[in-house]
């Protein structure tokens, strides 16, 4: 945890600026703002003030008899919220005065010093942001550096010049795209400017030993490296443990999680659409019989059971717990070793990487495990252990190969699959098949294909450098998360961001790679063939038929029983209810031989001229309704006024609008009759067989119902 | 109401975030199912060569471990036993001879198991002869009754398939007209899209599979496939490899475009051909009846009762102490950067791809003929030069819509065949998971004196002691075999579980016995005298140093009012512990939604924010 000043300078100077250029206030404002941006997402508890000086007004701890004017303390240390974002935005202005930016940092460290009294911080930091455009009194220099040496408080410059002459802007180099040049040459510097340099220089080097200038910015340099969100950083936690090999060999060891997928540390919440409030949803989850009236039962007379095979075993939590495997705690035990080569790297399973070291305080143990992995790296070996976390958790088998770093050893443990996770699929031959062997020119244009896309170049000095470094990317979905979240934080009511371009990029093939291979690629394109498959079976959705509007999000795709063939979501891609599509997979239809038809959708069917197919389909489907639990779907077509065509509206209908009213409506006796609906809805597409498709339209939704016109027709 | 219980189990999925697709989850489009038709004629009961188990033995221990990893991985499929050429008949309706259907097409459960184990050995032998015998045989007929059990499930089958199991290769004797029927009955069954192999098995003179069999199995899938397997099983290992492999149907978890750049673009399937097994999850029941109960989950407006609509919900983060809201649509839609598929980056060397970037288990790919027509061809190639260069493809992955991008190395590996001509790694690219920067921790090295010579060489004689082939199906889940025997137990009254072997326990007494004074000497080249590396290490030391000490237990200490506030009014909360807010919601009776500490954090707020 560290606590941290954001110093400033609001005074006139910074607020001019050469033609063409951005002043000076509005970068360093900006460089405030991502930083802020990046704590509040990154939520992580480092407590931040903000001093600005060469304000209009004073207001400070030190202020008195005239010292220490246009200074402001605009915020206190505290965790950084969105409530300073905003007042960044709309408060941070330009001010008219002049402060001496020593006395400016004099406050600071006072600041730092008083708030952070009695409690635990591991880093005090002050950052500066400045055109050194001012007089200052260097009488105190000494005095400064030694009280900023004696509380341990490092400084951070930021200045819209580089420090000297020389370009420092790609200094740390792992920001996106190429780096902008520095907002200002070294020279036509004011000669406040030039002294407050020479200050700021003399600083740094007393500050600390080497690289001082290391943490001198410019804010161009600044706001690229700041534009990207901060990464998730979590410290991981130490685990303590023995390795053991048989009864009597025992290495003191502590692991850490090195390499771990990491999630959103946040999931949404359901709030209310109006209040936006999570209390006024409430959520009841009831039990019920699986009969016909859905009988609700009461928790407490539900048990436990689990499946093995077609019985259902009642098992309760308590004998469960009781009878249940039990590790007896924690343990890395060796169970063998093994060639490195058996252990193939696709059998890796779990989702993390630990990193195993001997403790920090006991040299023999870091002898003995430094032993084992020297021993395993010069035998090409592997350990195979037993890993179990703690005494709650399940042990796992995996494999801990030695890993020998210029800096460092230590063990890599992997975990790897027991029998029950294993797919043994057979797949046909591929090599040897003589319809898939290719030519020696295929070989040859795949060849040269590969050569213009590698991803690893010579540089000058002839080191092979990797060009597209994944693991250097941060993960664009959270990215995009904090992107959208700050935008509609700032801006409640509009509409999503477009993707930030810079993100874009990295998500892209390297434009130097893209342009390279453009000749091999068109080689290929013309030496192998590729068709398309078309498949008169292929499901249908809205986007086929009419293509889906460019930017429209996919609907997240109702999840449909699984047993379900073509998928009733995918068919229904607009904004269908999912009432309407669950009821419809309720109904068991050996022709799932329908089109819910709304008005507009009888068009569809007047151009086509089936009106009269349509007709006595609806009747042999009527007929059919009492012996095939159709009730629930005939229900729907009712609410919906989905009956027969008229005469009125297409020529060919031999029925009267009467007819078609009156069509719908089932005698008393027949609807009592109507089966409950049978809720195996295990195979609903058992029968069904596509043969044409009615395209129909609400004035909302848009819905492509698959009909099968059956044998009555 | 079923309507409702659908819609929300969805709304309920979505709120927990998107759980990965590592589990696996396929498009069932029916059941598998699986008959088992076992030669039952004298022949198989014959005891194998130095007593070794009988033909029927092996099959039955071969049946009765694909009927328990049926009951473990998939126990929806529907597995049956029939029996041919035996002396009584047992079929649906009695109408075919010789014919002994034990267990009829169904999902099997902790009975069947235990049935076939009667079956086995000298006991079950007898058993055999007594209740089925050995008689006359037709095939012919069997395979009628065997499409017969077919025709009578009323489930939708995905996929059909029958496992002969005989070690007699003239099973008529030369009885033409029963060969012919066989012959018609076999081509009946095949045309309704049942497959039909033969796991034949050792038989003095040898197995001829010309003579009768080879026109009644199925054509291997592919014309390149290697057809019969013409070597008969001698072990029951082979048999079982053999079985399992023919067994399970595999299946794609997505089929995918592979685009390589410029509109080159090929179809894929997507397979997972390893995914954490993981205990099912529990099922209520009715107290009273033992029957599955249903839940149905609904949301409610707190205030004025009435049922919310998935359009009155929003979904909202606080960061920064602000609420932030978002309609559900847009939630999706930030995970949206492009369409599914498999975007080409570029290629790598092999040696690029780290060791330690692991993030997940791999998947694999194979190309999908039937979707683009060239696509095996072009995968071929690349698979062909990509091996033979040493380099692994680098792709941008989006596996569903609305997921975002992850990196993957397709890591190309060509067929291995083992010594029984049986597929050990099928031909296609692995897909390893790649980590962005978010997903690799800081970890501060410890950084300690290293061993000399000496002492690495004598800690090599302990690894060579002790050295041993790995092989990834040599570990069975301790937790889910005790799970599954405890369930077996329970389903057929046992008194206890059959105990199992806990193949992930070090063998500690064979290991101490290999390494004999080794240990000792390597301690003594290490250790000094004093020091032991079981006990504690010494006291608890110094100001714990990043995360180290997260064990101490700090004392109990209240919190006053003022304090709560004021670290509500900086947002500070969050650097409390979960045990601290707990206390604190605690002390002033403030009621939580849970006990997660944003859930904490949020309660205090509002209590001592207004």
């Amino acid at each position: 945890m560290s606590a941290l000043v954001l110093c400033m300078d609001v005074g006139f100077s910074m607020s001019n600026s050469e033609p063409g250029q951005e002043p000076s206030f509005e970068q360093a404002k900006k460089v405030i703002q991502k930083f802020v941006q990046r704590q509040v997402f990154a939520e992580n508890k480092d407590e931040v003030g903000l001093v600005l000086f060469g304000t209009d007004g004073t207001k400070n701890g030190l202020a008195k008899d005239g010292q220490y004017e246009n200074i402001t303390v605009h915020r206190h240390l505290m965790m950084p919220d969105f409530e300073l974002l905003e007042e960044i935005e709309s408060e941070l202005q330009p001010g008219g005065q002049q402060a001496d930016w020593l006395d400016a940092l004099v406050v600071c460290m006072d600041l730092l010093q008083k708030e952070t009294m009695g409690k635990k911080f591991e880093r005090l930091n002050i950052v500066l942001l400045t055109d050194l455009n001012v007089q200052t009194s260097a009488d105190q220099l000494d005095v400064i550096i030694d009280s900023l040496k004696k509380a341990g408080i490092t400084l951070q410059f930021f200045l819209p010049f580089p420090v000297d002459g020389e370009d420092r802007a790609d200094g740390g180099g792992d920001g996106p795209g190429p780096s902008a040049a520095p907002a200002r040459p070294g020279k036509g510097l004011s000669r406040q400017q030039t002294q407050g340099l020479e200050m700021v220089k003399n600083i740094m080097t007393s500050l600390e030993e080497e690289d001082s200038l290391e943490e001198v910015y410019t804010f161009s340099d600044a706001l690229q490296k700041l534009s990207i969100f901060k990464r998730i950083d979590r410290r991981p936690m130490a685990w303590p443990c023995q390795l053991t090999i048989g009864s009597s060999l025992t290495i003191r060891i502590v692991g850490y999680k090195a390499v771990t997928e990491e999630k959103v540390k946040k999931s949404w919440a359901i709030v209310e659409a109006q209040s936006h409030q999570r209390d006024d949803v409430k959520r009841e989850t009831v039990y019920c019989l699986d009969d016909d009236n859905e009988t609700e039962v009461q928790k407490d007379d539900t048990i436990q059971g689990f499946r093995y095979g077609s019985d259902i075993v009642p098992f309760s939590k308590v004998d469960e717990d009781q009878m249940k495997y039990k590790s007896d705690g924690k343990c890395f035990s060796v169970l063998g070793f093994t060639k490195q080569e058996l252990i193939r790297r696709h059998q890796f399973m779990g989702s993390q990487v630990v990193k195993v070291f001997a403790p920090r305080d006991d040299e023999h143990a870091a002898v003995a495990l430094s032993a084992l992995i020297r021993a395993l790296d010069s035998l090409k070996m592997a350990a195979i252990v037993r890993y179990a976390y703690d005494r709650r958790s399940n042990p796992q088998v995996g494999a801990a190969f030695p890993c020998i770093k210029e800096k460092y050893e230590c063990l890599l443990y992997v975990q790897l699959p027991f029998m029950e996770d294993l797919r043994q699929f057979t797949f046909p031959v591929l090599e040897n098949n003589k319809k898939f062997t290719p030519s020696a020119s295929q070989l040859s244009a795949v060849d040269a294909l590969i050569d213009s896309m590698m991803l690893v170049e010579k540089d000058e000095d002839g080191e092979s450098v990797d060009v597209f470094k994944v693991n250097h990317f941060p993960n664009p979905q959270f990215q995009r998360l904090f992107q959208c979240l700050h935008h509609r934080g700032v801006n409640p009511d509009d509409p999503l961001p477009p993707v930030e371009p810079w993100l874009k990029r990295d998500l892209e093939r390297p434009q130097a790679v893209s342009a390279r291979c453009q000749t091999a690629l068109q080689d290929v394109k013309t030496k192998f063939p590729l068709k398309v498959v078309v498949k008169k079976k292929e499901q249908k959705t809205s986007a086929d038929v009419f293509g889906s509007s460019a930017d429209e999000p996919d609907a997240k795709k109702v999840k449909v029983d699984e047993e379900t063939e073509f998928n009733l979501a995918e068919i229904a891609k607009g904004n269908i209810t999912s009432v309407r599509l669950s009821c419809l997979k309720s109904v068991q239809i050996d022709a799932f031989a329908y089109a819910l038809l709304t008005a507009p959708a009888h068009n569809v069917l007047h151009q086509s001229g089936n009106a009269e197919l349509f007709n006595s389909y609806m009747q042999s489907l009527k007929r059919s309704v009492p012996d095939r639990n159709l009730q629930e779907f005939w229900d729907l077509l009712i609410q919906d006024a989905l009956t027969l065509i008229s005469k009125d509206e297409v020529d060919g209908s031999t029925f009267s609008k009467q007819d078609a009213n009156q069509f719908l409506a089932f005698e008393q006796k027949e609807e009592v009759q109507a089966a409950p609906v049978q809720e195996d809805t295990g195979d609903v597409d058992d029968l069904v067989s596509v043969s044409c498709l009615f395209g129909c339209f609400n004035d909302k939704h848009i819905i492509y119902y698959i009909c099968e016109c059956n044998s009555d027709l | 109401m079923a309507e409702w219980r659908e819609y929300y189990q969805n709304e309920d999925d979505e709120v927990e975030e998107d759980e990965e697709d590592s589990g696996g989850a396929y498009k069932i489009s029916g059941r598998d199912s699986l008959v088992f038709l076992v030669d039952a004629s004298k022949e198989m009961f014959i005891k194998g060569e130095d007593g070794g188990p009988s033909n029927f033995d092996m099959t039955m221990q071969c049946v009765r471990s694909v009927y328990t990893s049926k009951i473990i991985s998939s126990d929806k499929d529907l597995v049956a036993l029939v029996f041919y050429g035996t002396e009584k008949s047992k079929n649906p309706r009695n109408s075919f001879k010789h014919v002994y259907v034990y267990h009829d097409l169904d999902s099997p459960g902790a009975k069947h198991v235990q049935d076939i184990d009667k079956l086995q050995g000298e006991k079950g032998a007898q058993l055999a002869e007594k209740t089925m015998g050995s008689g006359e045989t037709s095939l012919g007929e069997a395979l009628w009754c065997c499409s017969n059990l077919y025709s009578d499930i009323k489930l939708r089958l995905s996929h059909k398939r029958l496992m002969i199991f005989t070690c007699r290769d003239d099973p008529h004797g030369g009885d033409s007209a029963k060969d012919r029927q066989a012959r018609t009955k076999a081509a009946d069954l095949k045309e309704t899209g049942v497959v039909i192999d033969l796991m034949h098995l050792t038989k003095p003179e040898g197995f001829d599979v010309s003579l009768f069999f080879c026109d009644i199995v199925s054509p291997p899938e592919d014309e390149s496939e290697l057809g019969l397997q013409t070597e008969p099983c001698r072990k029951l290992e082979d048999l079982q490899k053999r079985v399992r492999a023919k067994e399970l149907k595999k299946r794609a978890q997505s089929r995918l475009t592979f685009s390589l750049g410029e509109g080159v673009n090929l179809a894929v399937g997507v397979y997972v051909l390893a995914r954490t097994a993981t205990k099912p999850p529990a099922v209520r029941l009715y107290r009273d009846t033992n029957e599955p109960v249903r839940t149905k989950t609904r949301y409610f407006h707190a205030h004025n009762g009435g049922i919310l609509l998935p359009n009155d919900m929003k979904r909202s983060q606080v960061y920064g102490k602000k609420q932030i809201v978002m309609e559900k649509d847009e939630v999706d839609e930030i995970k949206k950067f492009d369409d599914p598929g498999l975007v080409l980056m570029g290629f790598k060397p092999m040696e690029r791809l780290k060791l330690h970037h692991h993030i997940r288990p791999a998947l694999f790919i194979y190309p999908e003929e039937e979707q683009i027509l060239g696509s095996s061809c072009m995968f071929t190639t690349l698979l062909l030069k990509c091996s033979e260069k040493n380099l692994f493809a680098l792709c941008r992955y989006i596996p569903r819509r609305n997921t975002p991008p992850r990196f993957v190395a397709l890591v190309p590996q060509r067929e291995e065949l083992d010594q029984s001509q049986t597929q050990a790694t099928p031909p296609g690219f692995r897909v390893i998971f790649l980590p962005f920067a978010d997903d690799i921790r800081t970890v501060d090295a410890h950084v300690g004196p290293t061993a000399s010579d000496e002492q690495v060489d004598k800690m090599k004689e302990i690894v060579h002691k002790l050295r041993f082939k790995y092989r990834s199906d040599a570990f069975e889940n301790p937790m889910l075999q005790q799970h599954y025997r405890n369930l077996e137990a329970l389903a057929l009254d046992m008194l206890a579980p059959e105990p199992i072997e806990d193949l992930t326990m070090p063998k500690v007494q064979m290991m101490d016995d290999r390494l004999g004074p080794l240990v000792q000497e390597f301690k003594d080249l290490v250790y000094p005298p004093d020091y032991n590396p079981e006990g504690k290490p010494a006291a608890k030391r110094k100001p714990a140093e990043s995360g180290g000490g997260g064990a101490e237990k700090k004392p109990k200490v209240e919190m006053s009012e003022e304090e709560l506030k004021n670290h509500v009014e900086k947002g500070t909360l969050g650097k409390l512990t979960v045990p601290v807010l707990k206390d604190a919601c605690r002390q002033f009776g403030i009621r939580t939604t849970g006990t997660k500490k944003q859930e904490l954090i949020d309660a205090l707020t509002m209590q001592f924010s207004k």
